[in-house]
């Protein structure tokens, strides 16, 4: 077979076998291997081997994962495209004539970031726009929520290095595509010294009748398989592979090689390219196959269009524009940035091409790029590829795309956990400050700076400015859609179910902060090595905590779960010396809102209005920023109760919809002292009017201010405040009141006072001393 | 009255572009870069923001030498109005059309100087009209007009070797502080450009490169939750009073 032979695996002893496949750079176990031979009946060529091991990688098969995902609540009345393609599709608007949907998807891009953190971090956006525009919708925003290690810690300079390039490289790429990045969240801890998280959402709007699946049409044998993009080269080959390994610090050279090269200038240009696509084939009434090239490159994406359609593929790999000679095994299976696969009817075909490679001229933009037909659908069902005319691959495509399944064993991590025994504080003010000035608290906007928060112009509240993002993304509709993700990860650490089911709670409470109802989840789940018990149980207890969760806290206007519409799955999140980073269910939760205008930041508004809040002050501060000041993890995490949780929400909602408050922030990091400071300083921290508050709780004072259990503040006329307590009484919750606003400074209990400025001092120096 | 909006490959705000000189009255049409169509059917032409070329070399030097801008050259000389906005801005001062004292370059938009953010800076700025400076761009703002608008570069800020004084009388729009006082300094001039410039004209009046983002502040519900006015769609509709009158 030429360049490739058949692997004659049959003969092998195990350890021969083993020998063989690390030689040839496959990660498939001796037993996955024989099953191969098994499944084809026959010795497989090298190419076919190459197949195999991208495709029942972690990453592509979920094979630890997905009979465990099935616990999420994933079909609900406003669910228009569940979790089964490259990206799911929320119900957002009804014109009366068509329906429009939130197309919503959540990558990582942890382990390429670890290695080569500007390229991993940029081609993870890019990833995720492909994943949104190939349901044939309009990208409009994306979302950012970044891990990183202990910026004060023993490993602090190569933290703040992978730090600063991951955030250039989404800036990066996301500024010259042209994206606005509208939310996201930072954390910092030890447990990320040597694996940072970095995790990527993508929206975009599409009218119903426009979506295009990612599967070859009906009957669609003769039809076209055709392919965009930048020239295939060997820059990320294996990354799929590579993203479910341990990450070995000896390996780092040579892992870079499995990173792919971000191109932003020729994305910019192929996203432009195709919505023009999009509009002729819709002009035309041409039904299109369409699909992302990610993992598994070229193979992946056409076996599973011919698959997921019932027919098989026939690829011609001399036909793919490759950029320098290549074997087959590469040409089919690398990871080339900037690619993605059509299915087109003969009749349409030169239409695409003419598109991509004389209206947009994409082989004058970048050397190489173009659109090529590379292969046709059969009704064989199977997966055949040629190469210098030999047959390279020739199996039944269902068993390429069939995947394997493992029932992975989980025992309960042994957490020896305690409640510290801290004194009292007798300097408020300075712990006050240190909060404020906490890496996990302190202002964003050193980083959001960065990043193009408004292109596109539709952008309504860019990050930081409230507790979600929104942005209007149909000209003349008032109809928002707000973004917010998060997951505090040392509640993981104390309790890996609480840990994500506050993180639901916690970006439902954000969206709602802003007056979206939640609507729509995704989760990227990172955990540690599946094959360990104790990380394996992390992960079944966060999807536990992740469900139950959506399916409580429910749906303002279905009344039922708020659905879980697409996600990832990353493992083998660990340290060197094989300690999982803290399980992070890391959620993305998609708030709509009938009116733009009615929507409400973070920042105090007037003088004299009454401050209010919602949600008991609880001896919670397992995982706080108060705990972690005094190096204590401690025992007691914070509770979601769903009904209360759902009644909070449901009466905030209520309240800004009505226009009874004029401003509103969450209860989460650093405490309700941190929520009325930050709605003080506001967004841009250039606030100018204080507030005097008193908090009588059944806890000690220092536990009441900076206790971490859900709840709200908000501010309202006092002569609403009758009508806000009435809204919330609905759903048996009680408001309490807080204090006023006014005055320049912060006066807590009458005792402790501080300035604006110096909040402001504190709050914008924290991630700037955490990153420089 | 019909607008072109001029994309050059790597270009990204066509969409908020369009919109507001729709809102306007301007009714645009998007150009790509190798269009066949005939740009003297076409009352004024706006080249957009984004990072053409990638920014190749310096930003805005490679859609500078595209042979389209010499088709732009030519409709400018024939009074009809020319504008740039931020990447846009960057292909006007390369292409010489701004200030247009001769058809070299004569100025720079060089790297931000900002004491605290290096490199690319996406915030709200404000800026204000400069009533010596009456124009096609700024005609319909009135004294003591503050306009907040979105700032997105890492190259802009103005600079010549040339005569400060000879550029003096060609601004359009300064940075500003809240109270309308232009201040030299960061942070109410984020990018450390020259006399504060934001937006400088040609000699003639009719070119317009402006670094802050005027079409992602036109509507209320761009500047709304943030407190502001949205005034930025005035600069349009001051292209199309403009451009009546003139006809």
């Amino acid at each position: 077979m030429g360049d490739d032979e058949l692997a004659e695996i049959r003969g092998l002893s195990d350890s021969e076998l083993k020998d063989f496949l690390r030689k040839n750079g496959i990660s498939l176990a001796v037993e996955e291997a024989r099953r191969v031979v098994e499944l084809i009946g026959r010795n497989p060529t090298l190419t076919e081997l190459n197949i195999f091991n991208i495709q029942w990688s972690e990453h592509c098969s979920y094979k630890s994962s997905r009979h465990i995902l099935k616990m999420l609540p994933t079909s609900a009345p406003n669910v228009m495209q569940g979790p089964e393609e490259d990206a799911g599709i929320l119900h957002f608007f009804d014109d009366g004539k068509d329906k429009y949907g939130i197309v919503f998807a959540h990558e990582s891009h942890n382990h390429p970031s670890q290695v080569v953190p500007y390229e991993g971090a940029a081609t993870g956006v890019g990833g995720i726009l492909r994943d949104v525009l190939c349901m044939g919708a309009r990208i409009i925003a994306t979302g950012d929520a970044l891990r990183f290690g202990d910026p004060h810690g023993k490993n602090r300079n190569y933290v703040r290095y992978i730090g600063n390039a991951v955030v250039d490289g989404i800036a990066g790429y996301g500024n010259p595509v042209g994206i606005p990045v509208i939310a996201g969240d930072i954390y910092f801890n030890d447990s990320f010294d040597e694996n940072c998280l970095v995790n990527v959402v993508c929206l975009g709007i599409i009218k119903e009748s426009d979506i295009i699946h990612s599967r070859a049409p009906k009957n669609s044998e003769g039809y076209d398989v055709v392919i965009v993009g930048k020239a295939t080269d060997n820059s990320g080959f294996g990354g799929a592979a590579f993203a479910s390994l341990v990450l070995d610090e000896e390996d780092r050279e040579s892992n870079k090689g499995a990173v792919q090269v971000p191109d932003p200038f020729l994305k910019n240009i192929i996203i432009r390219a195709t919505y023009a696509v999009f509009e002729e084939a819709r002009k035309k009434g041409i039904t299109l196959g369409f699909k992302d090239m990610g993992a598994g490159g070229i193979m992946c994406s056409s076996s599973e269009m011919g698959s997921d359609a019932g027919m098989g593929i026939e690829l011609d790999l001399d036909k793919v524009h490759t950029s320098m000679n290549l074997p087959p095994f590469i040409i089919a299976c690398s990871e080339t940035q900037e690619r993605f696969t059509w299915i087109s009817p003969p009749s349409f075909t030169s239409t695409i091409l003419r598109i991509y490679n004389e209206e947009f001229e994409l082989p004058k933009i970048a050397e190489g790029a173009r659109a090529s037909v590379i292969g046709k659908v059969t009704s064989e069902k199977n997966f055949l590829v040629k190469h210098k005319g030999e047959v390279v691959c020739n199996v039944p495509i269902n068993v390429v795309t069939g995947g394997i399944r493992y029932d992975r064993k989980k025992s309960p991590r042994k957490r020896s956990l305690s409640e510290p025994s801290i004194p009292e504080t007798e300097d408020y003010r300075s712990m006050i400050l240190n909060v404020l000035s906490h890496p996990n608290v302190a202002s964003r906007t050193k980083v959001y700076s960065h990043y193009d928060t408004s292109v596109i112009g539709s952008t309504v509240i860019k990050p930081g400015l409230a507790d979600a993002g929104l942005i209007a993304p149909l000209d003349g509709v008032n109809v928002g859609v707000a973004l917010a993700t998060d997951c505090n990860p040392k509640y993981s650490r104390i309790d890996p179910y609480w840990g994500a089911a506050n993180a639901v709670a916690e970006s439902m409470r954000n969206v709602a902060a802003i007056g979206a109802v939640p609507s729509g989840l995704t989760d990227c789940l990172n955990y540690g090595n599946p094959e360990n018990e104790e990380a394996f149980a992390d992960f079944y207890e966060g999807v536990r905590g992740v469900a139950d969760a959506a399916k409580n806290i429910k749906h303002k206007k279905t009344k039922e779960a708020v659905p879980v519409v697409s996600g990832n799955v990353s493992f083998y999140n660990e340290s060197k010396s094989g300690k999982a980073v803290d399980g992070s269910a890391i959620i993305a939760c998609v708030g709509i809102i009938d009116d733009c205008n009615k929507a409400i930041t973070m920042k105090i508004k007037k003088n004299g209005s009454s401050l209010c809040y919602v949600g008991e002050r609880k001896d919670e501060l397992g995982g706080s920023v108060y705990y972690d000041i005094h190096k204590e993890l401690g025992k007691n995490v914070p509770m979601v109760d769903f009904e209360k949780e759902k009644g909070m929400i449901y009466g905030v909602i209520d309240c800004i919809s009505e226009g009874l408050l004029l401003s509103c922030h969450d209860i989460s990091d650093g405490g309700i002292i941190t929520a009325v400071s930050e709605m003080i300083l506001g967004g841009d921290a250039d606030g100018k009017i204080g507030a005097r508050i008193a908090l009588s709780t059944g806890i000690r004072t220092d536990k009441a201010i900076f206790s971490e259990s859900s709840g709200f503040v908000f501010e309202a006329e006092k002569s609403n405040v009758g009508k806000v307590k009435a809204a919330f009484e609905k759903y048996g919750i009680k408001v309490n009141e807080l204090g006023e606003t006014g005055g320049n400074e912060l006066v807590v209990n009458g005792g402790i006072s501080i300035t604006i400025d110096e909040m402001r001092k504190a709050w914008t120096s924290g991630l700037k001393e955490a990153l420089e | 009255m019909k607008s072109a909006v001029i994309l050059f490959p790597g270009m990204n705000c066509e969409n908020e572009t369009i919109r507001a000189l729709d809102a306007a009255g301007l009714k645009a049409e998007l150009l790509r870069w190798n269009t066949k169509k005939n740009l003297a059917d076409y009352d004024c032409f706006v080249i957009p923001g984004g990072f053409s070329y990638e920014d190749r070399i310096r930003a805005g030097v490679i859609s500078a030498k595209d042979p389209m801008m010499d088709r732009i050259k030519e409709e400018s000389h024939s009074g009809k109005l020319v504008l740039g906005i931020c990447n846009g801005a960057q292909v006007l001062i390369e292409s010489g059309l701004v200030p247009g004292f001769s058809n070299e370059p004569q100025m720079a938009l060089a790297p931000n100087m900002n004491p605290e953010f290096k490199g690319y800076y996406c915030t709200w700025v404000r800026i204000k009209p400069n009533m010596k400076n009456r124009n096609a761009f700024n005609m319909l703002f009135n004294e003591g007009d503050v306009i907040n608008v979105p700032i997105a570069h890492g190259e802009g800020r103005f600079t010549t070797k040339g005569n400060a004084d000879e550029i003096r009388s060609l601004i359009a729009f300064q940075y500003c502080d809240e109270n309308g006082k232009v201040e030299h300094s960061y942070p109410t001039n984020p990018n450390g450009s020259m006399l504060g410039i934001a937006g400088l004209t040609n000699r003639q009046g009719n070119v317009l490169a402006i670094m802050p983002h005027p079409e992602r502040a036109s509507f209320d519900i761009q500047t709304k939750a943030y407190g502001f006015k949205a005034l930025g769609l005035n600069f349009f509709r001051s292209m199309k009073k403009y451009i009546e009158e003139r006809k």
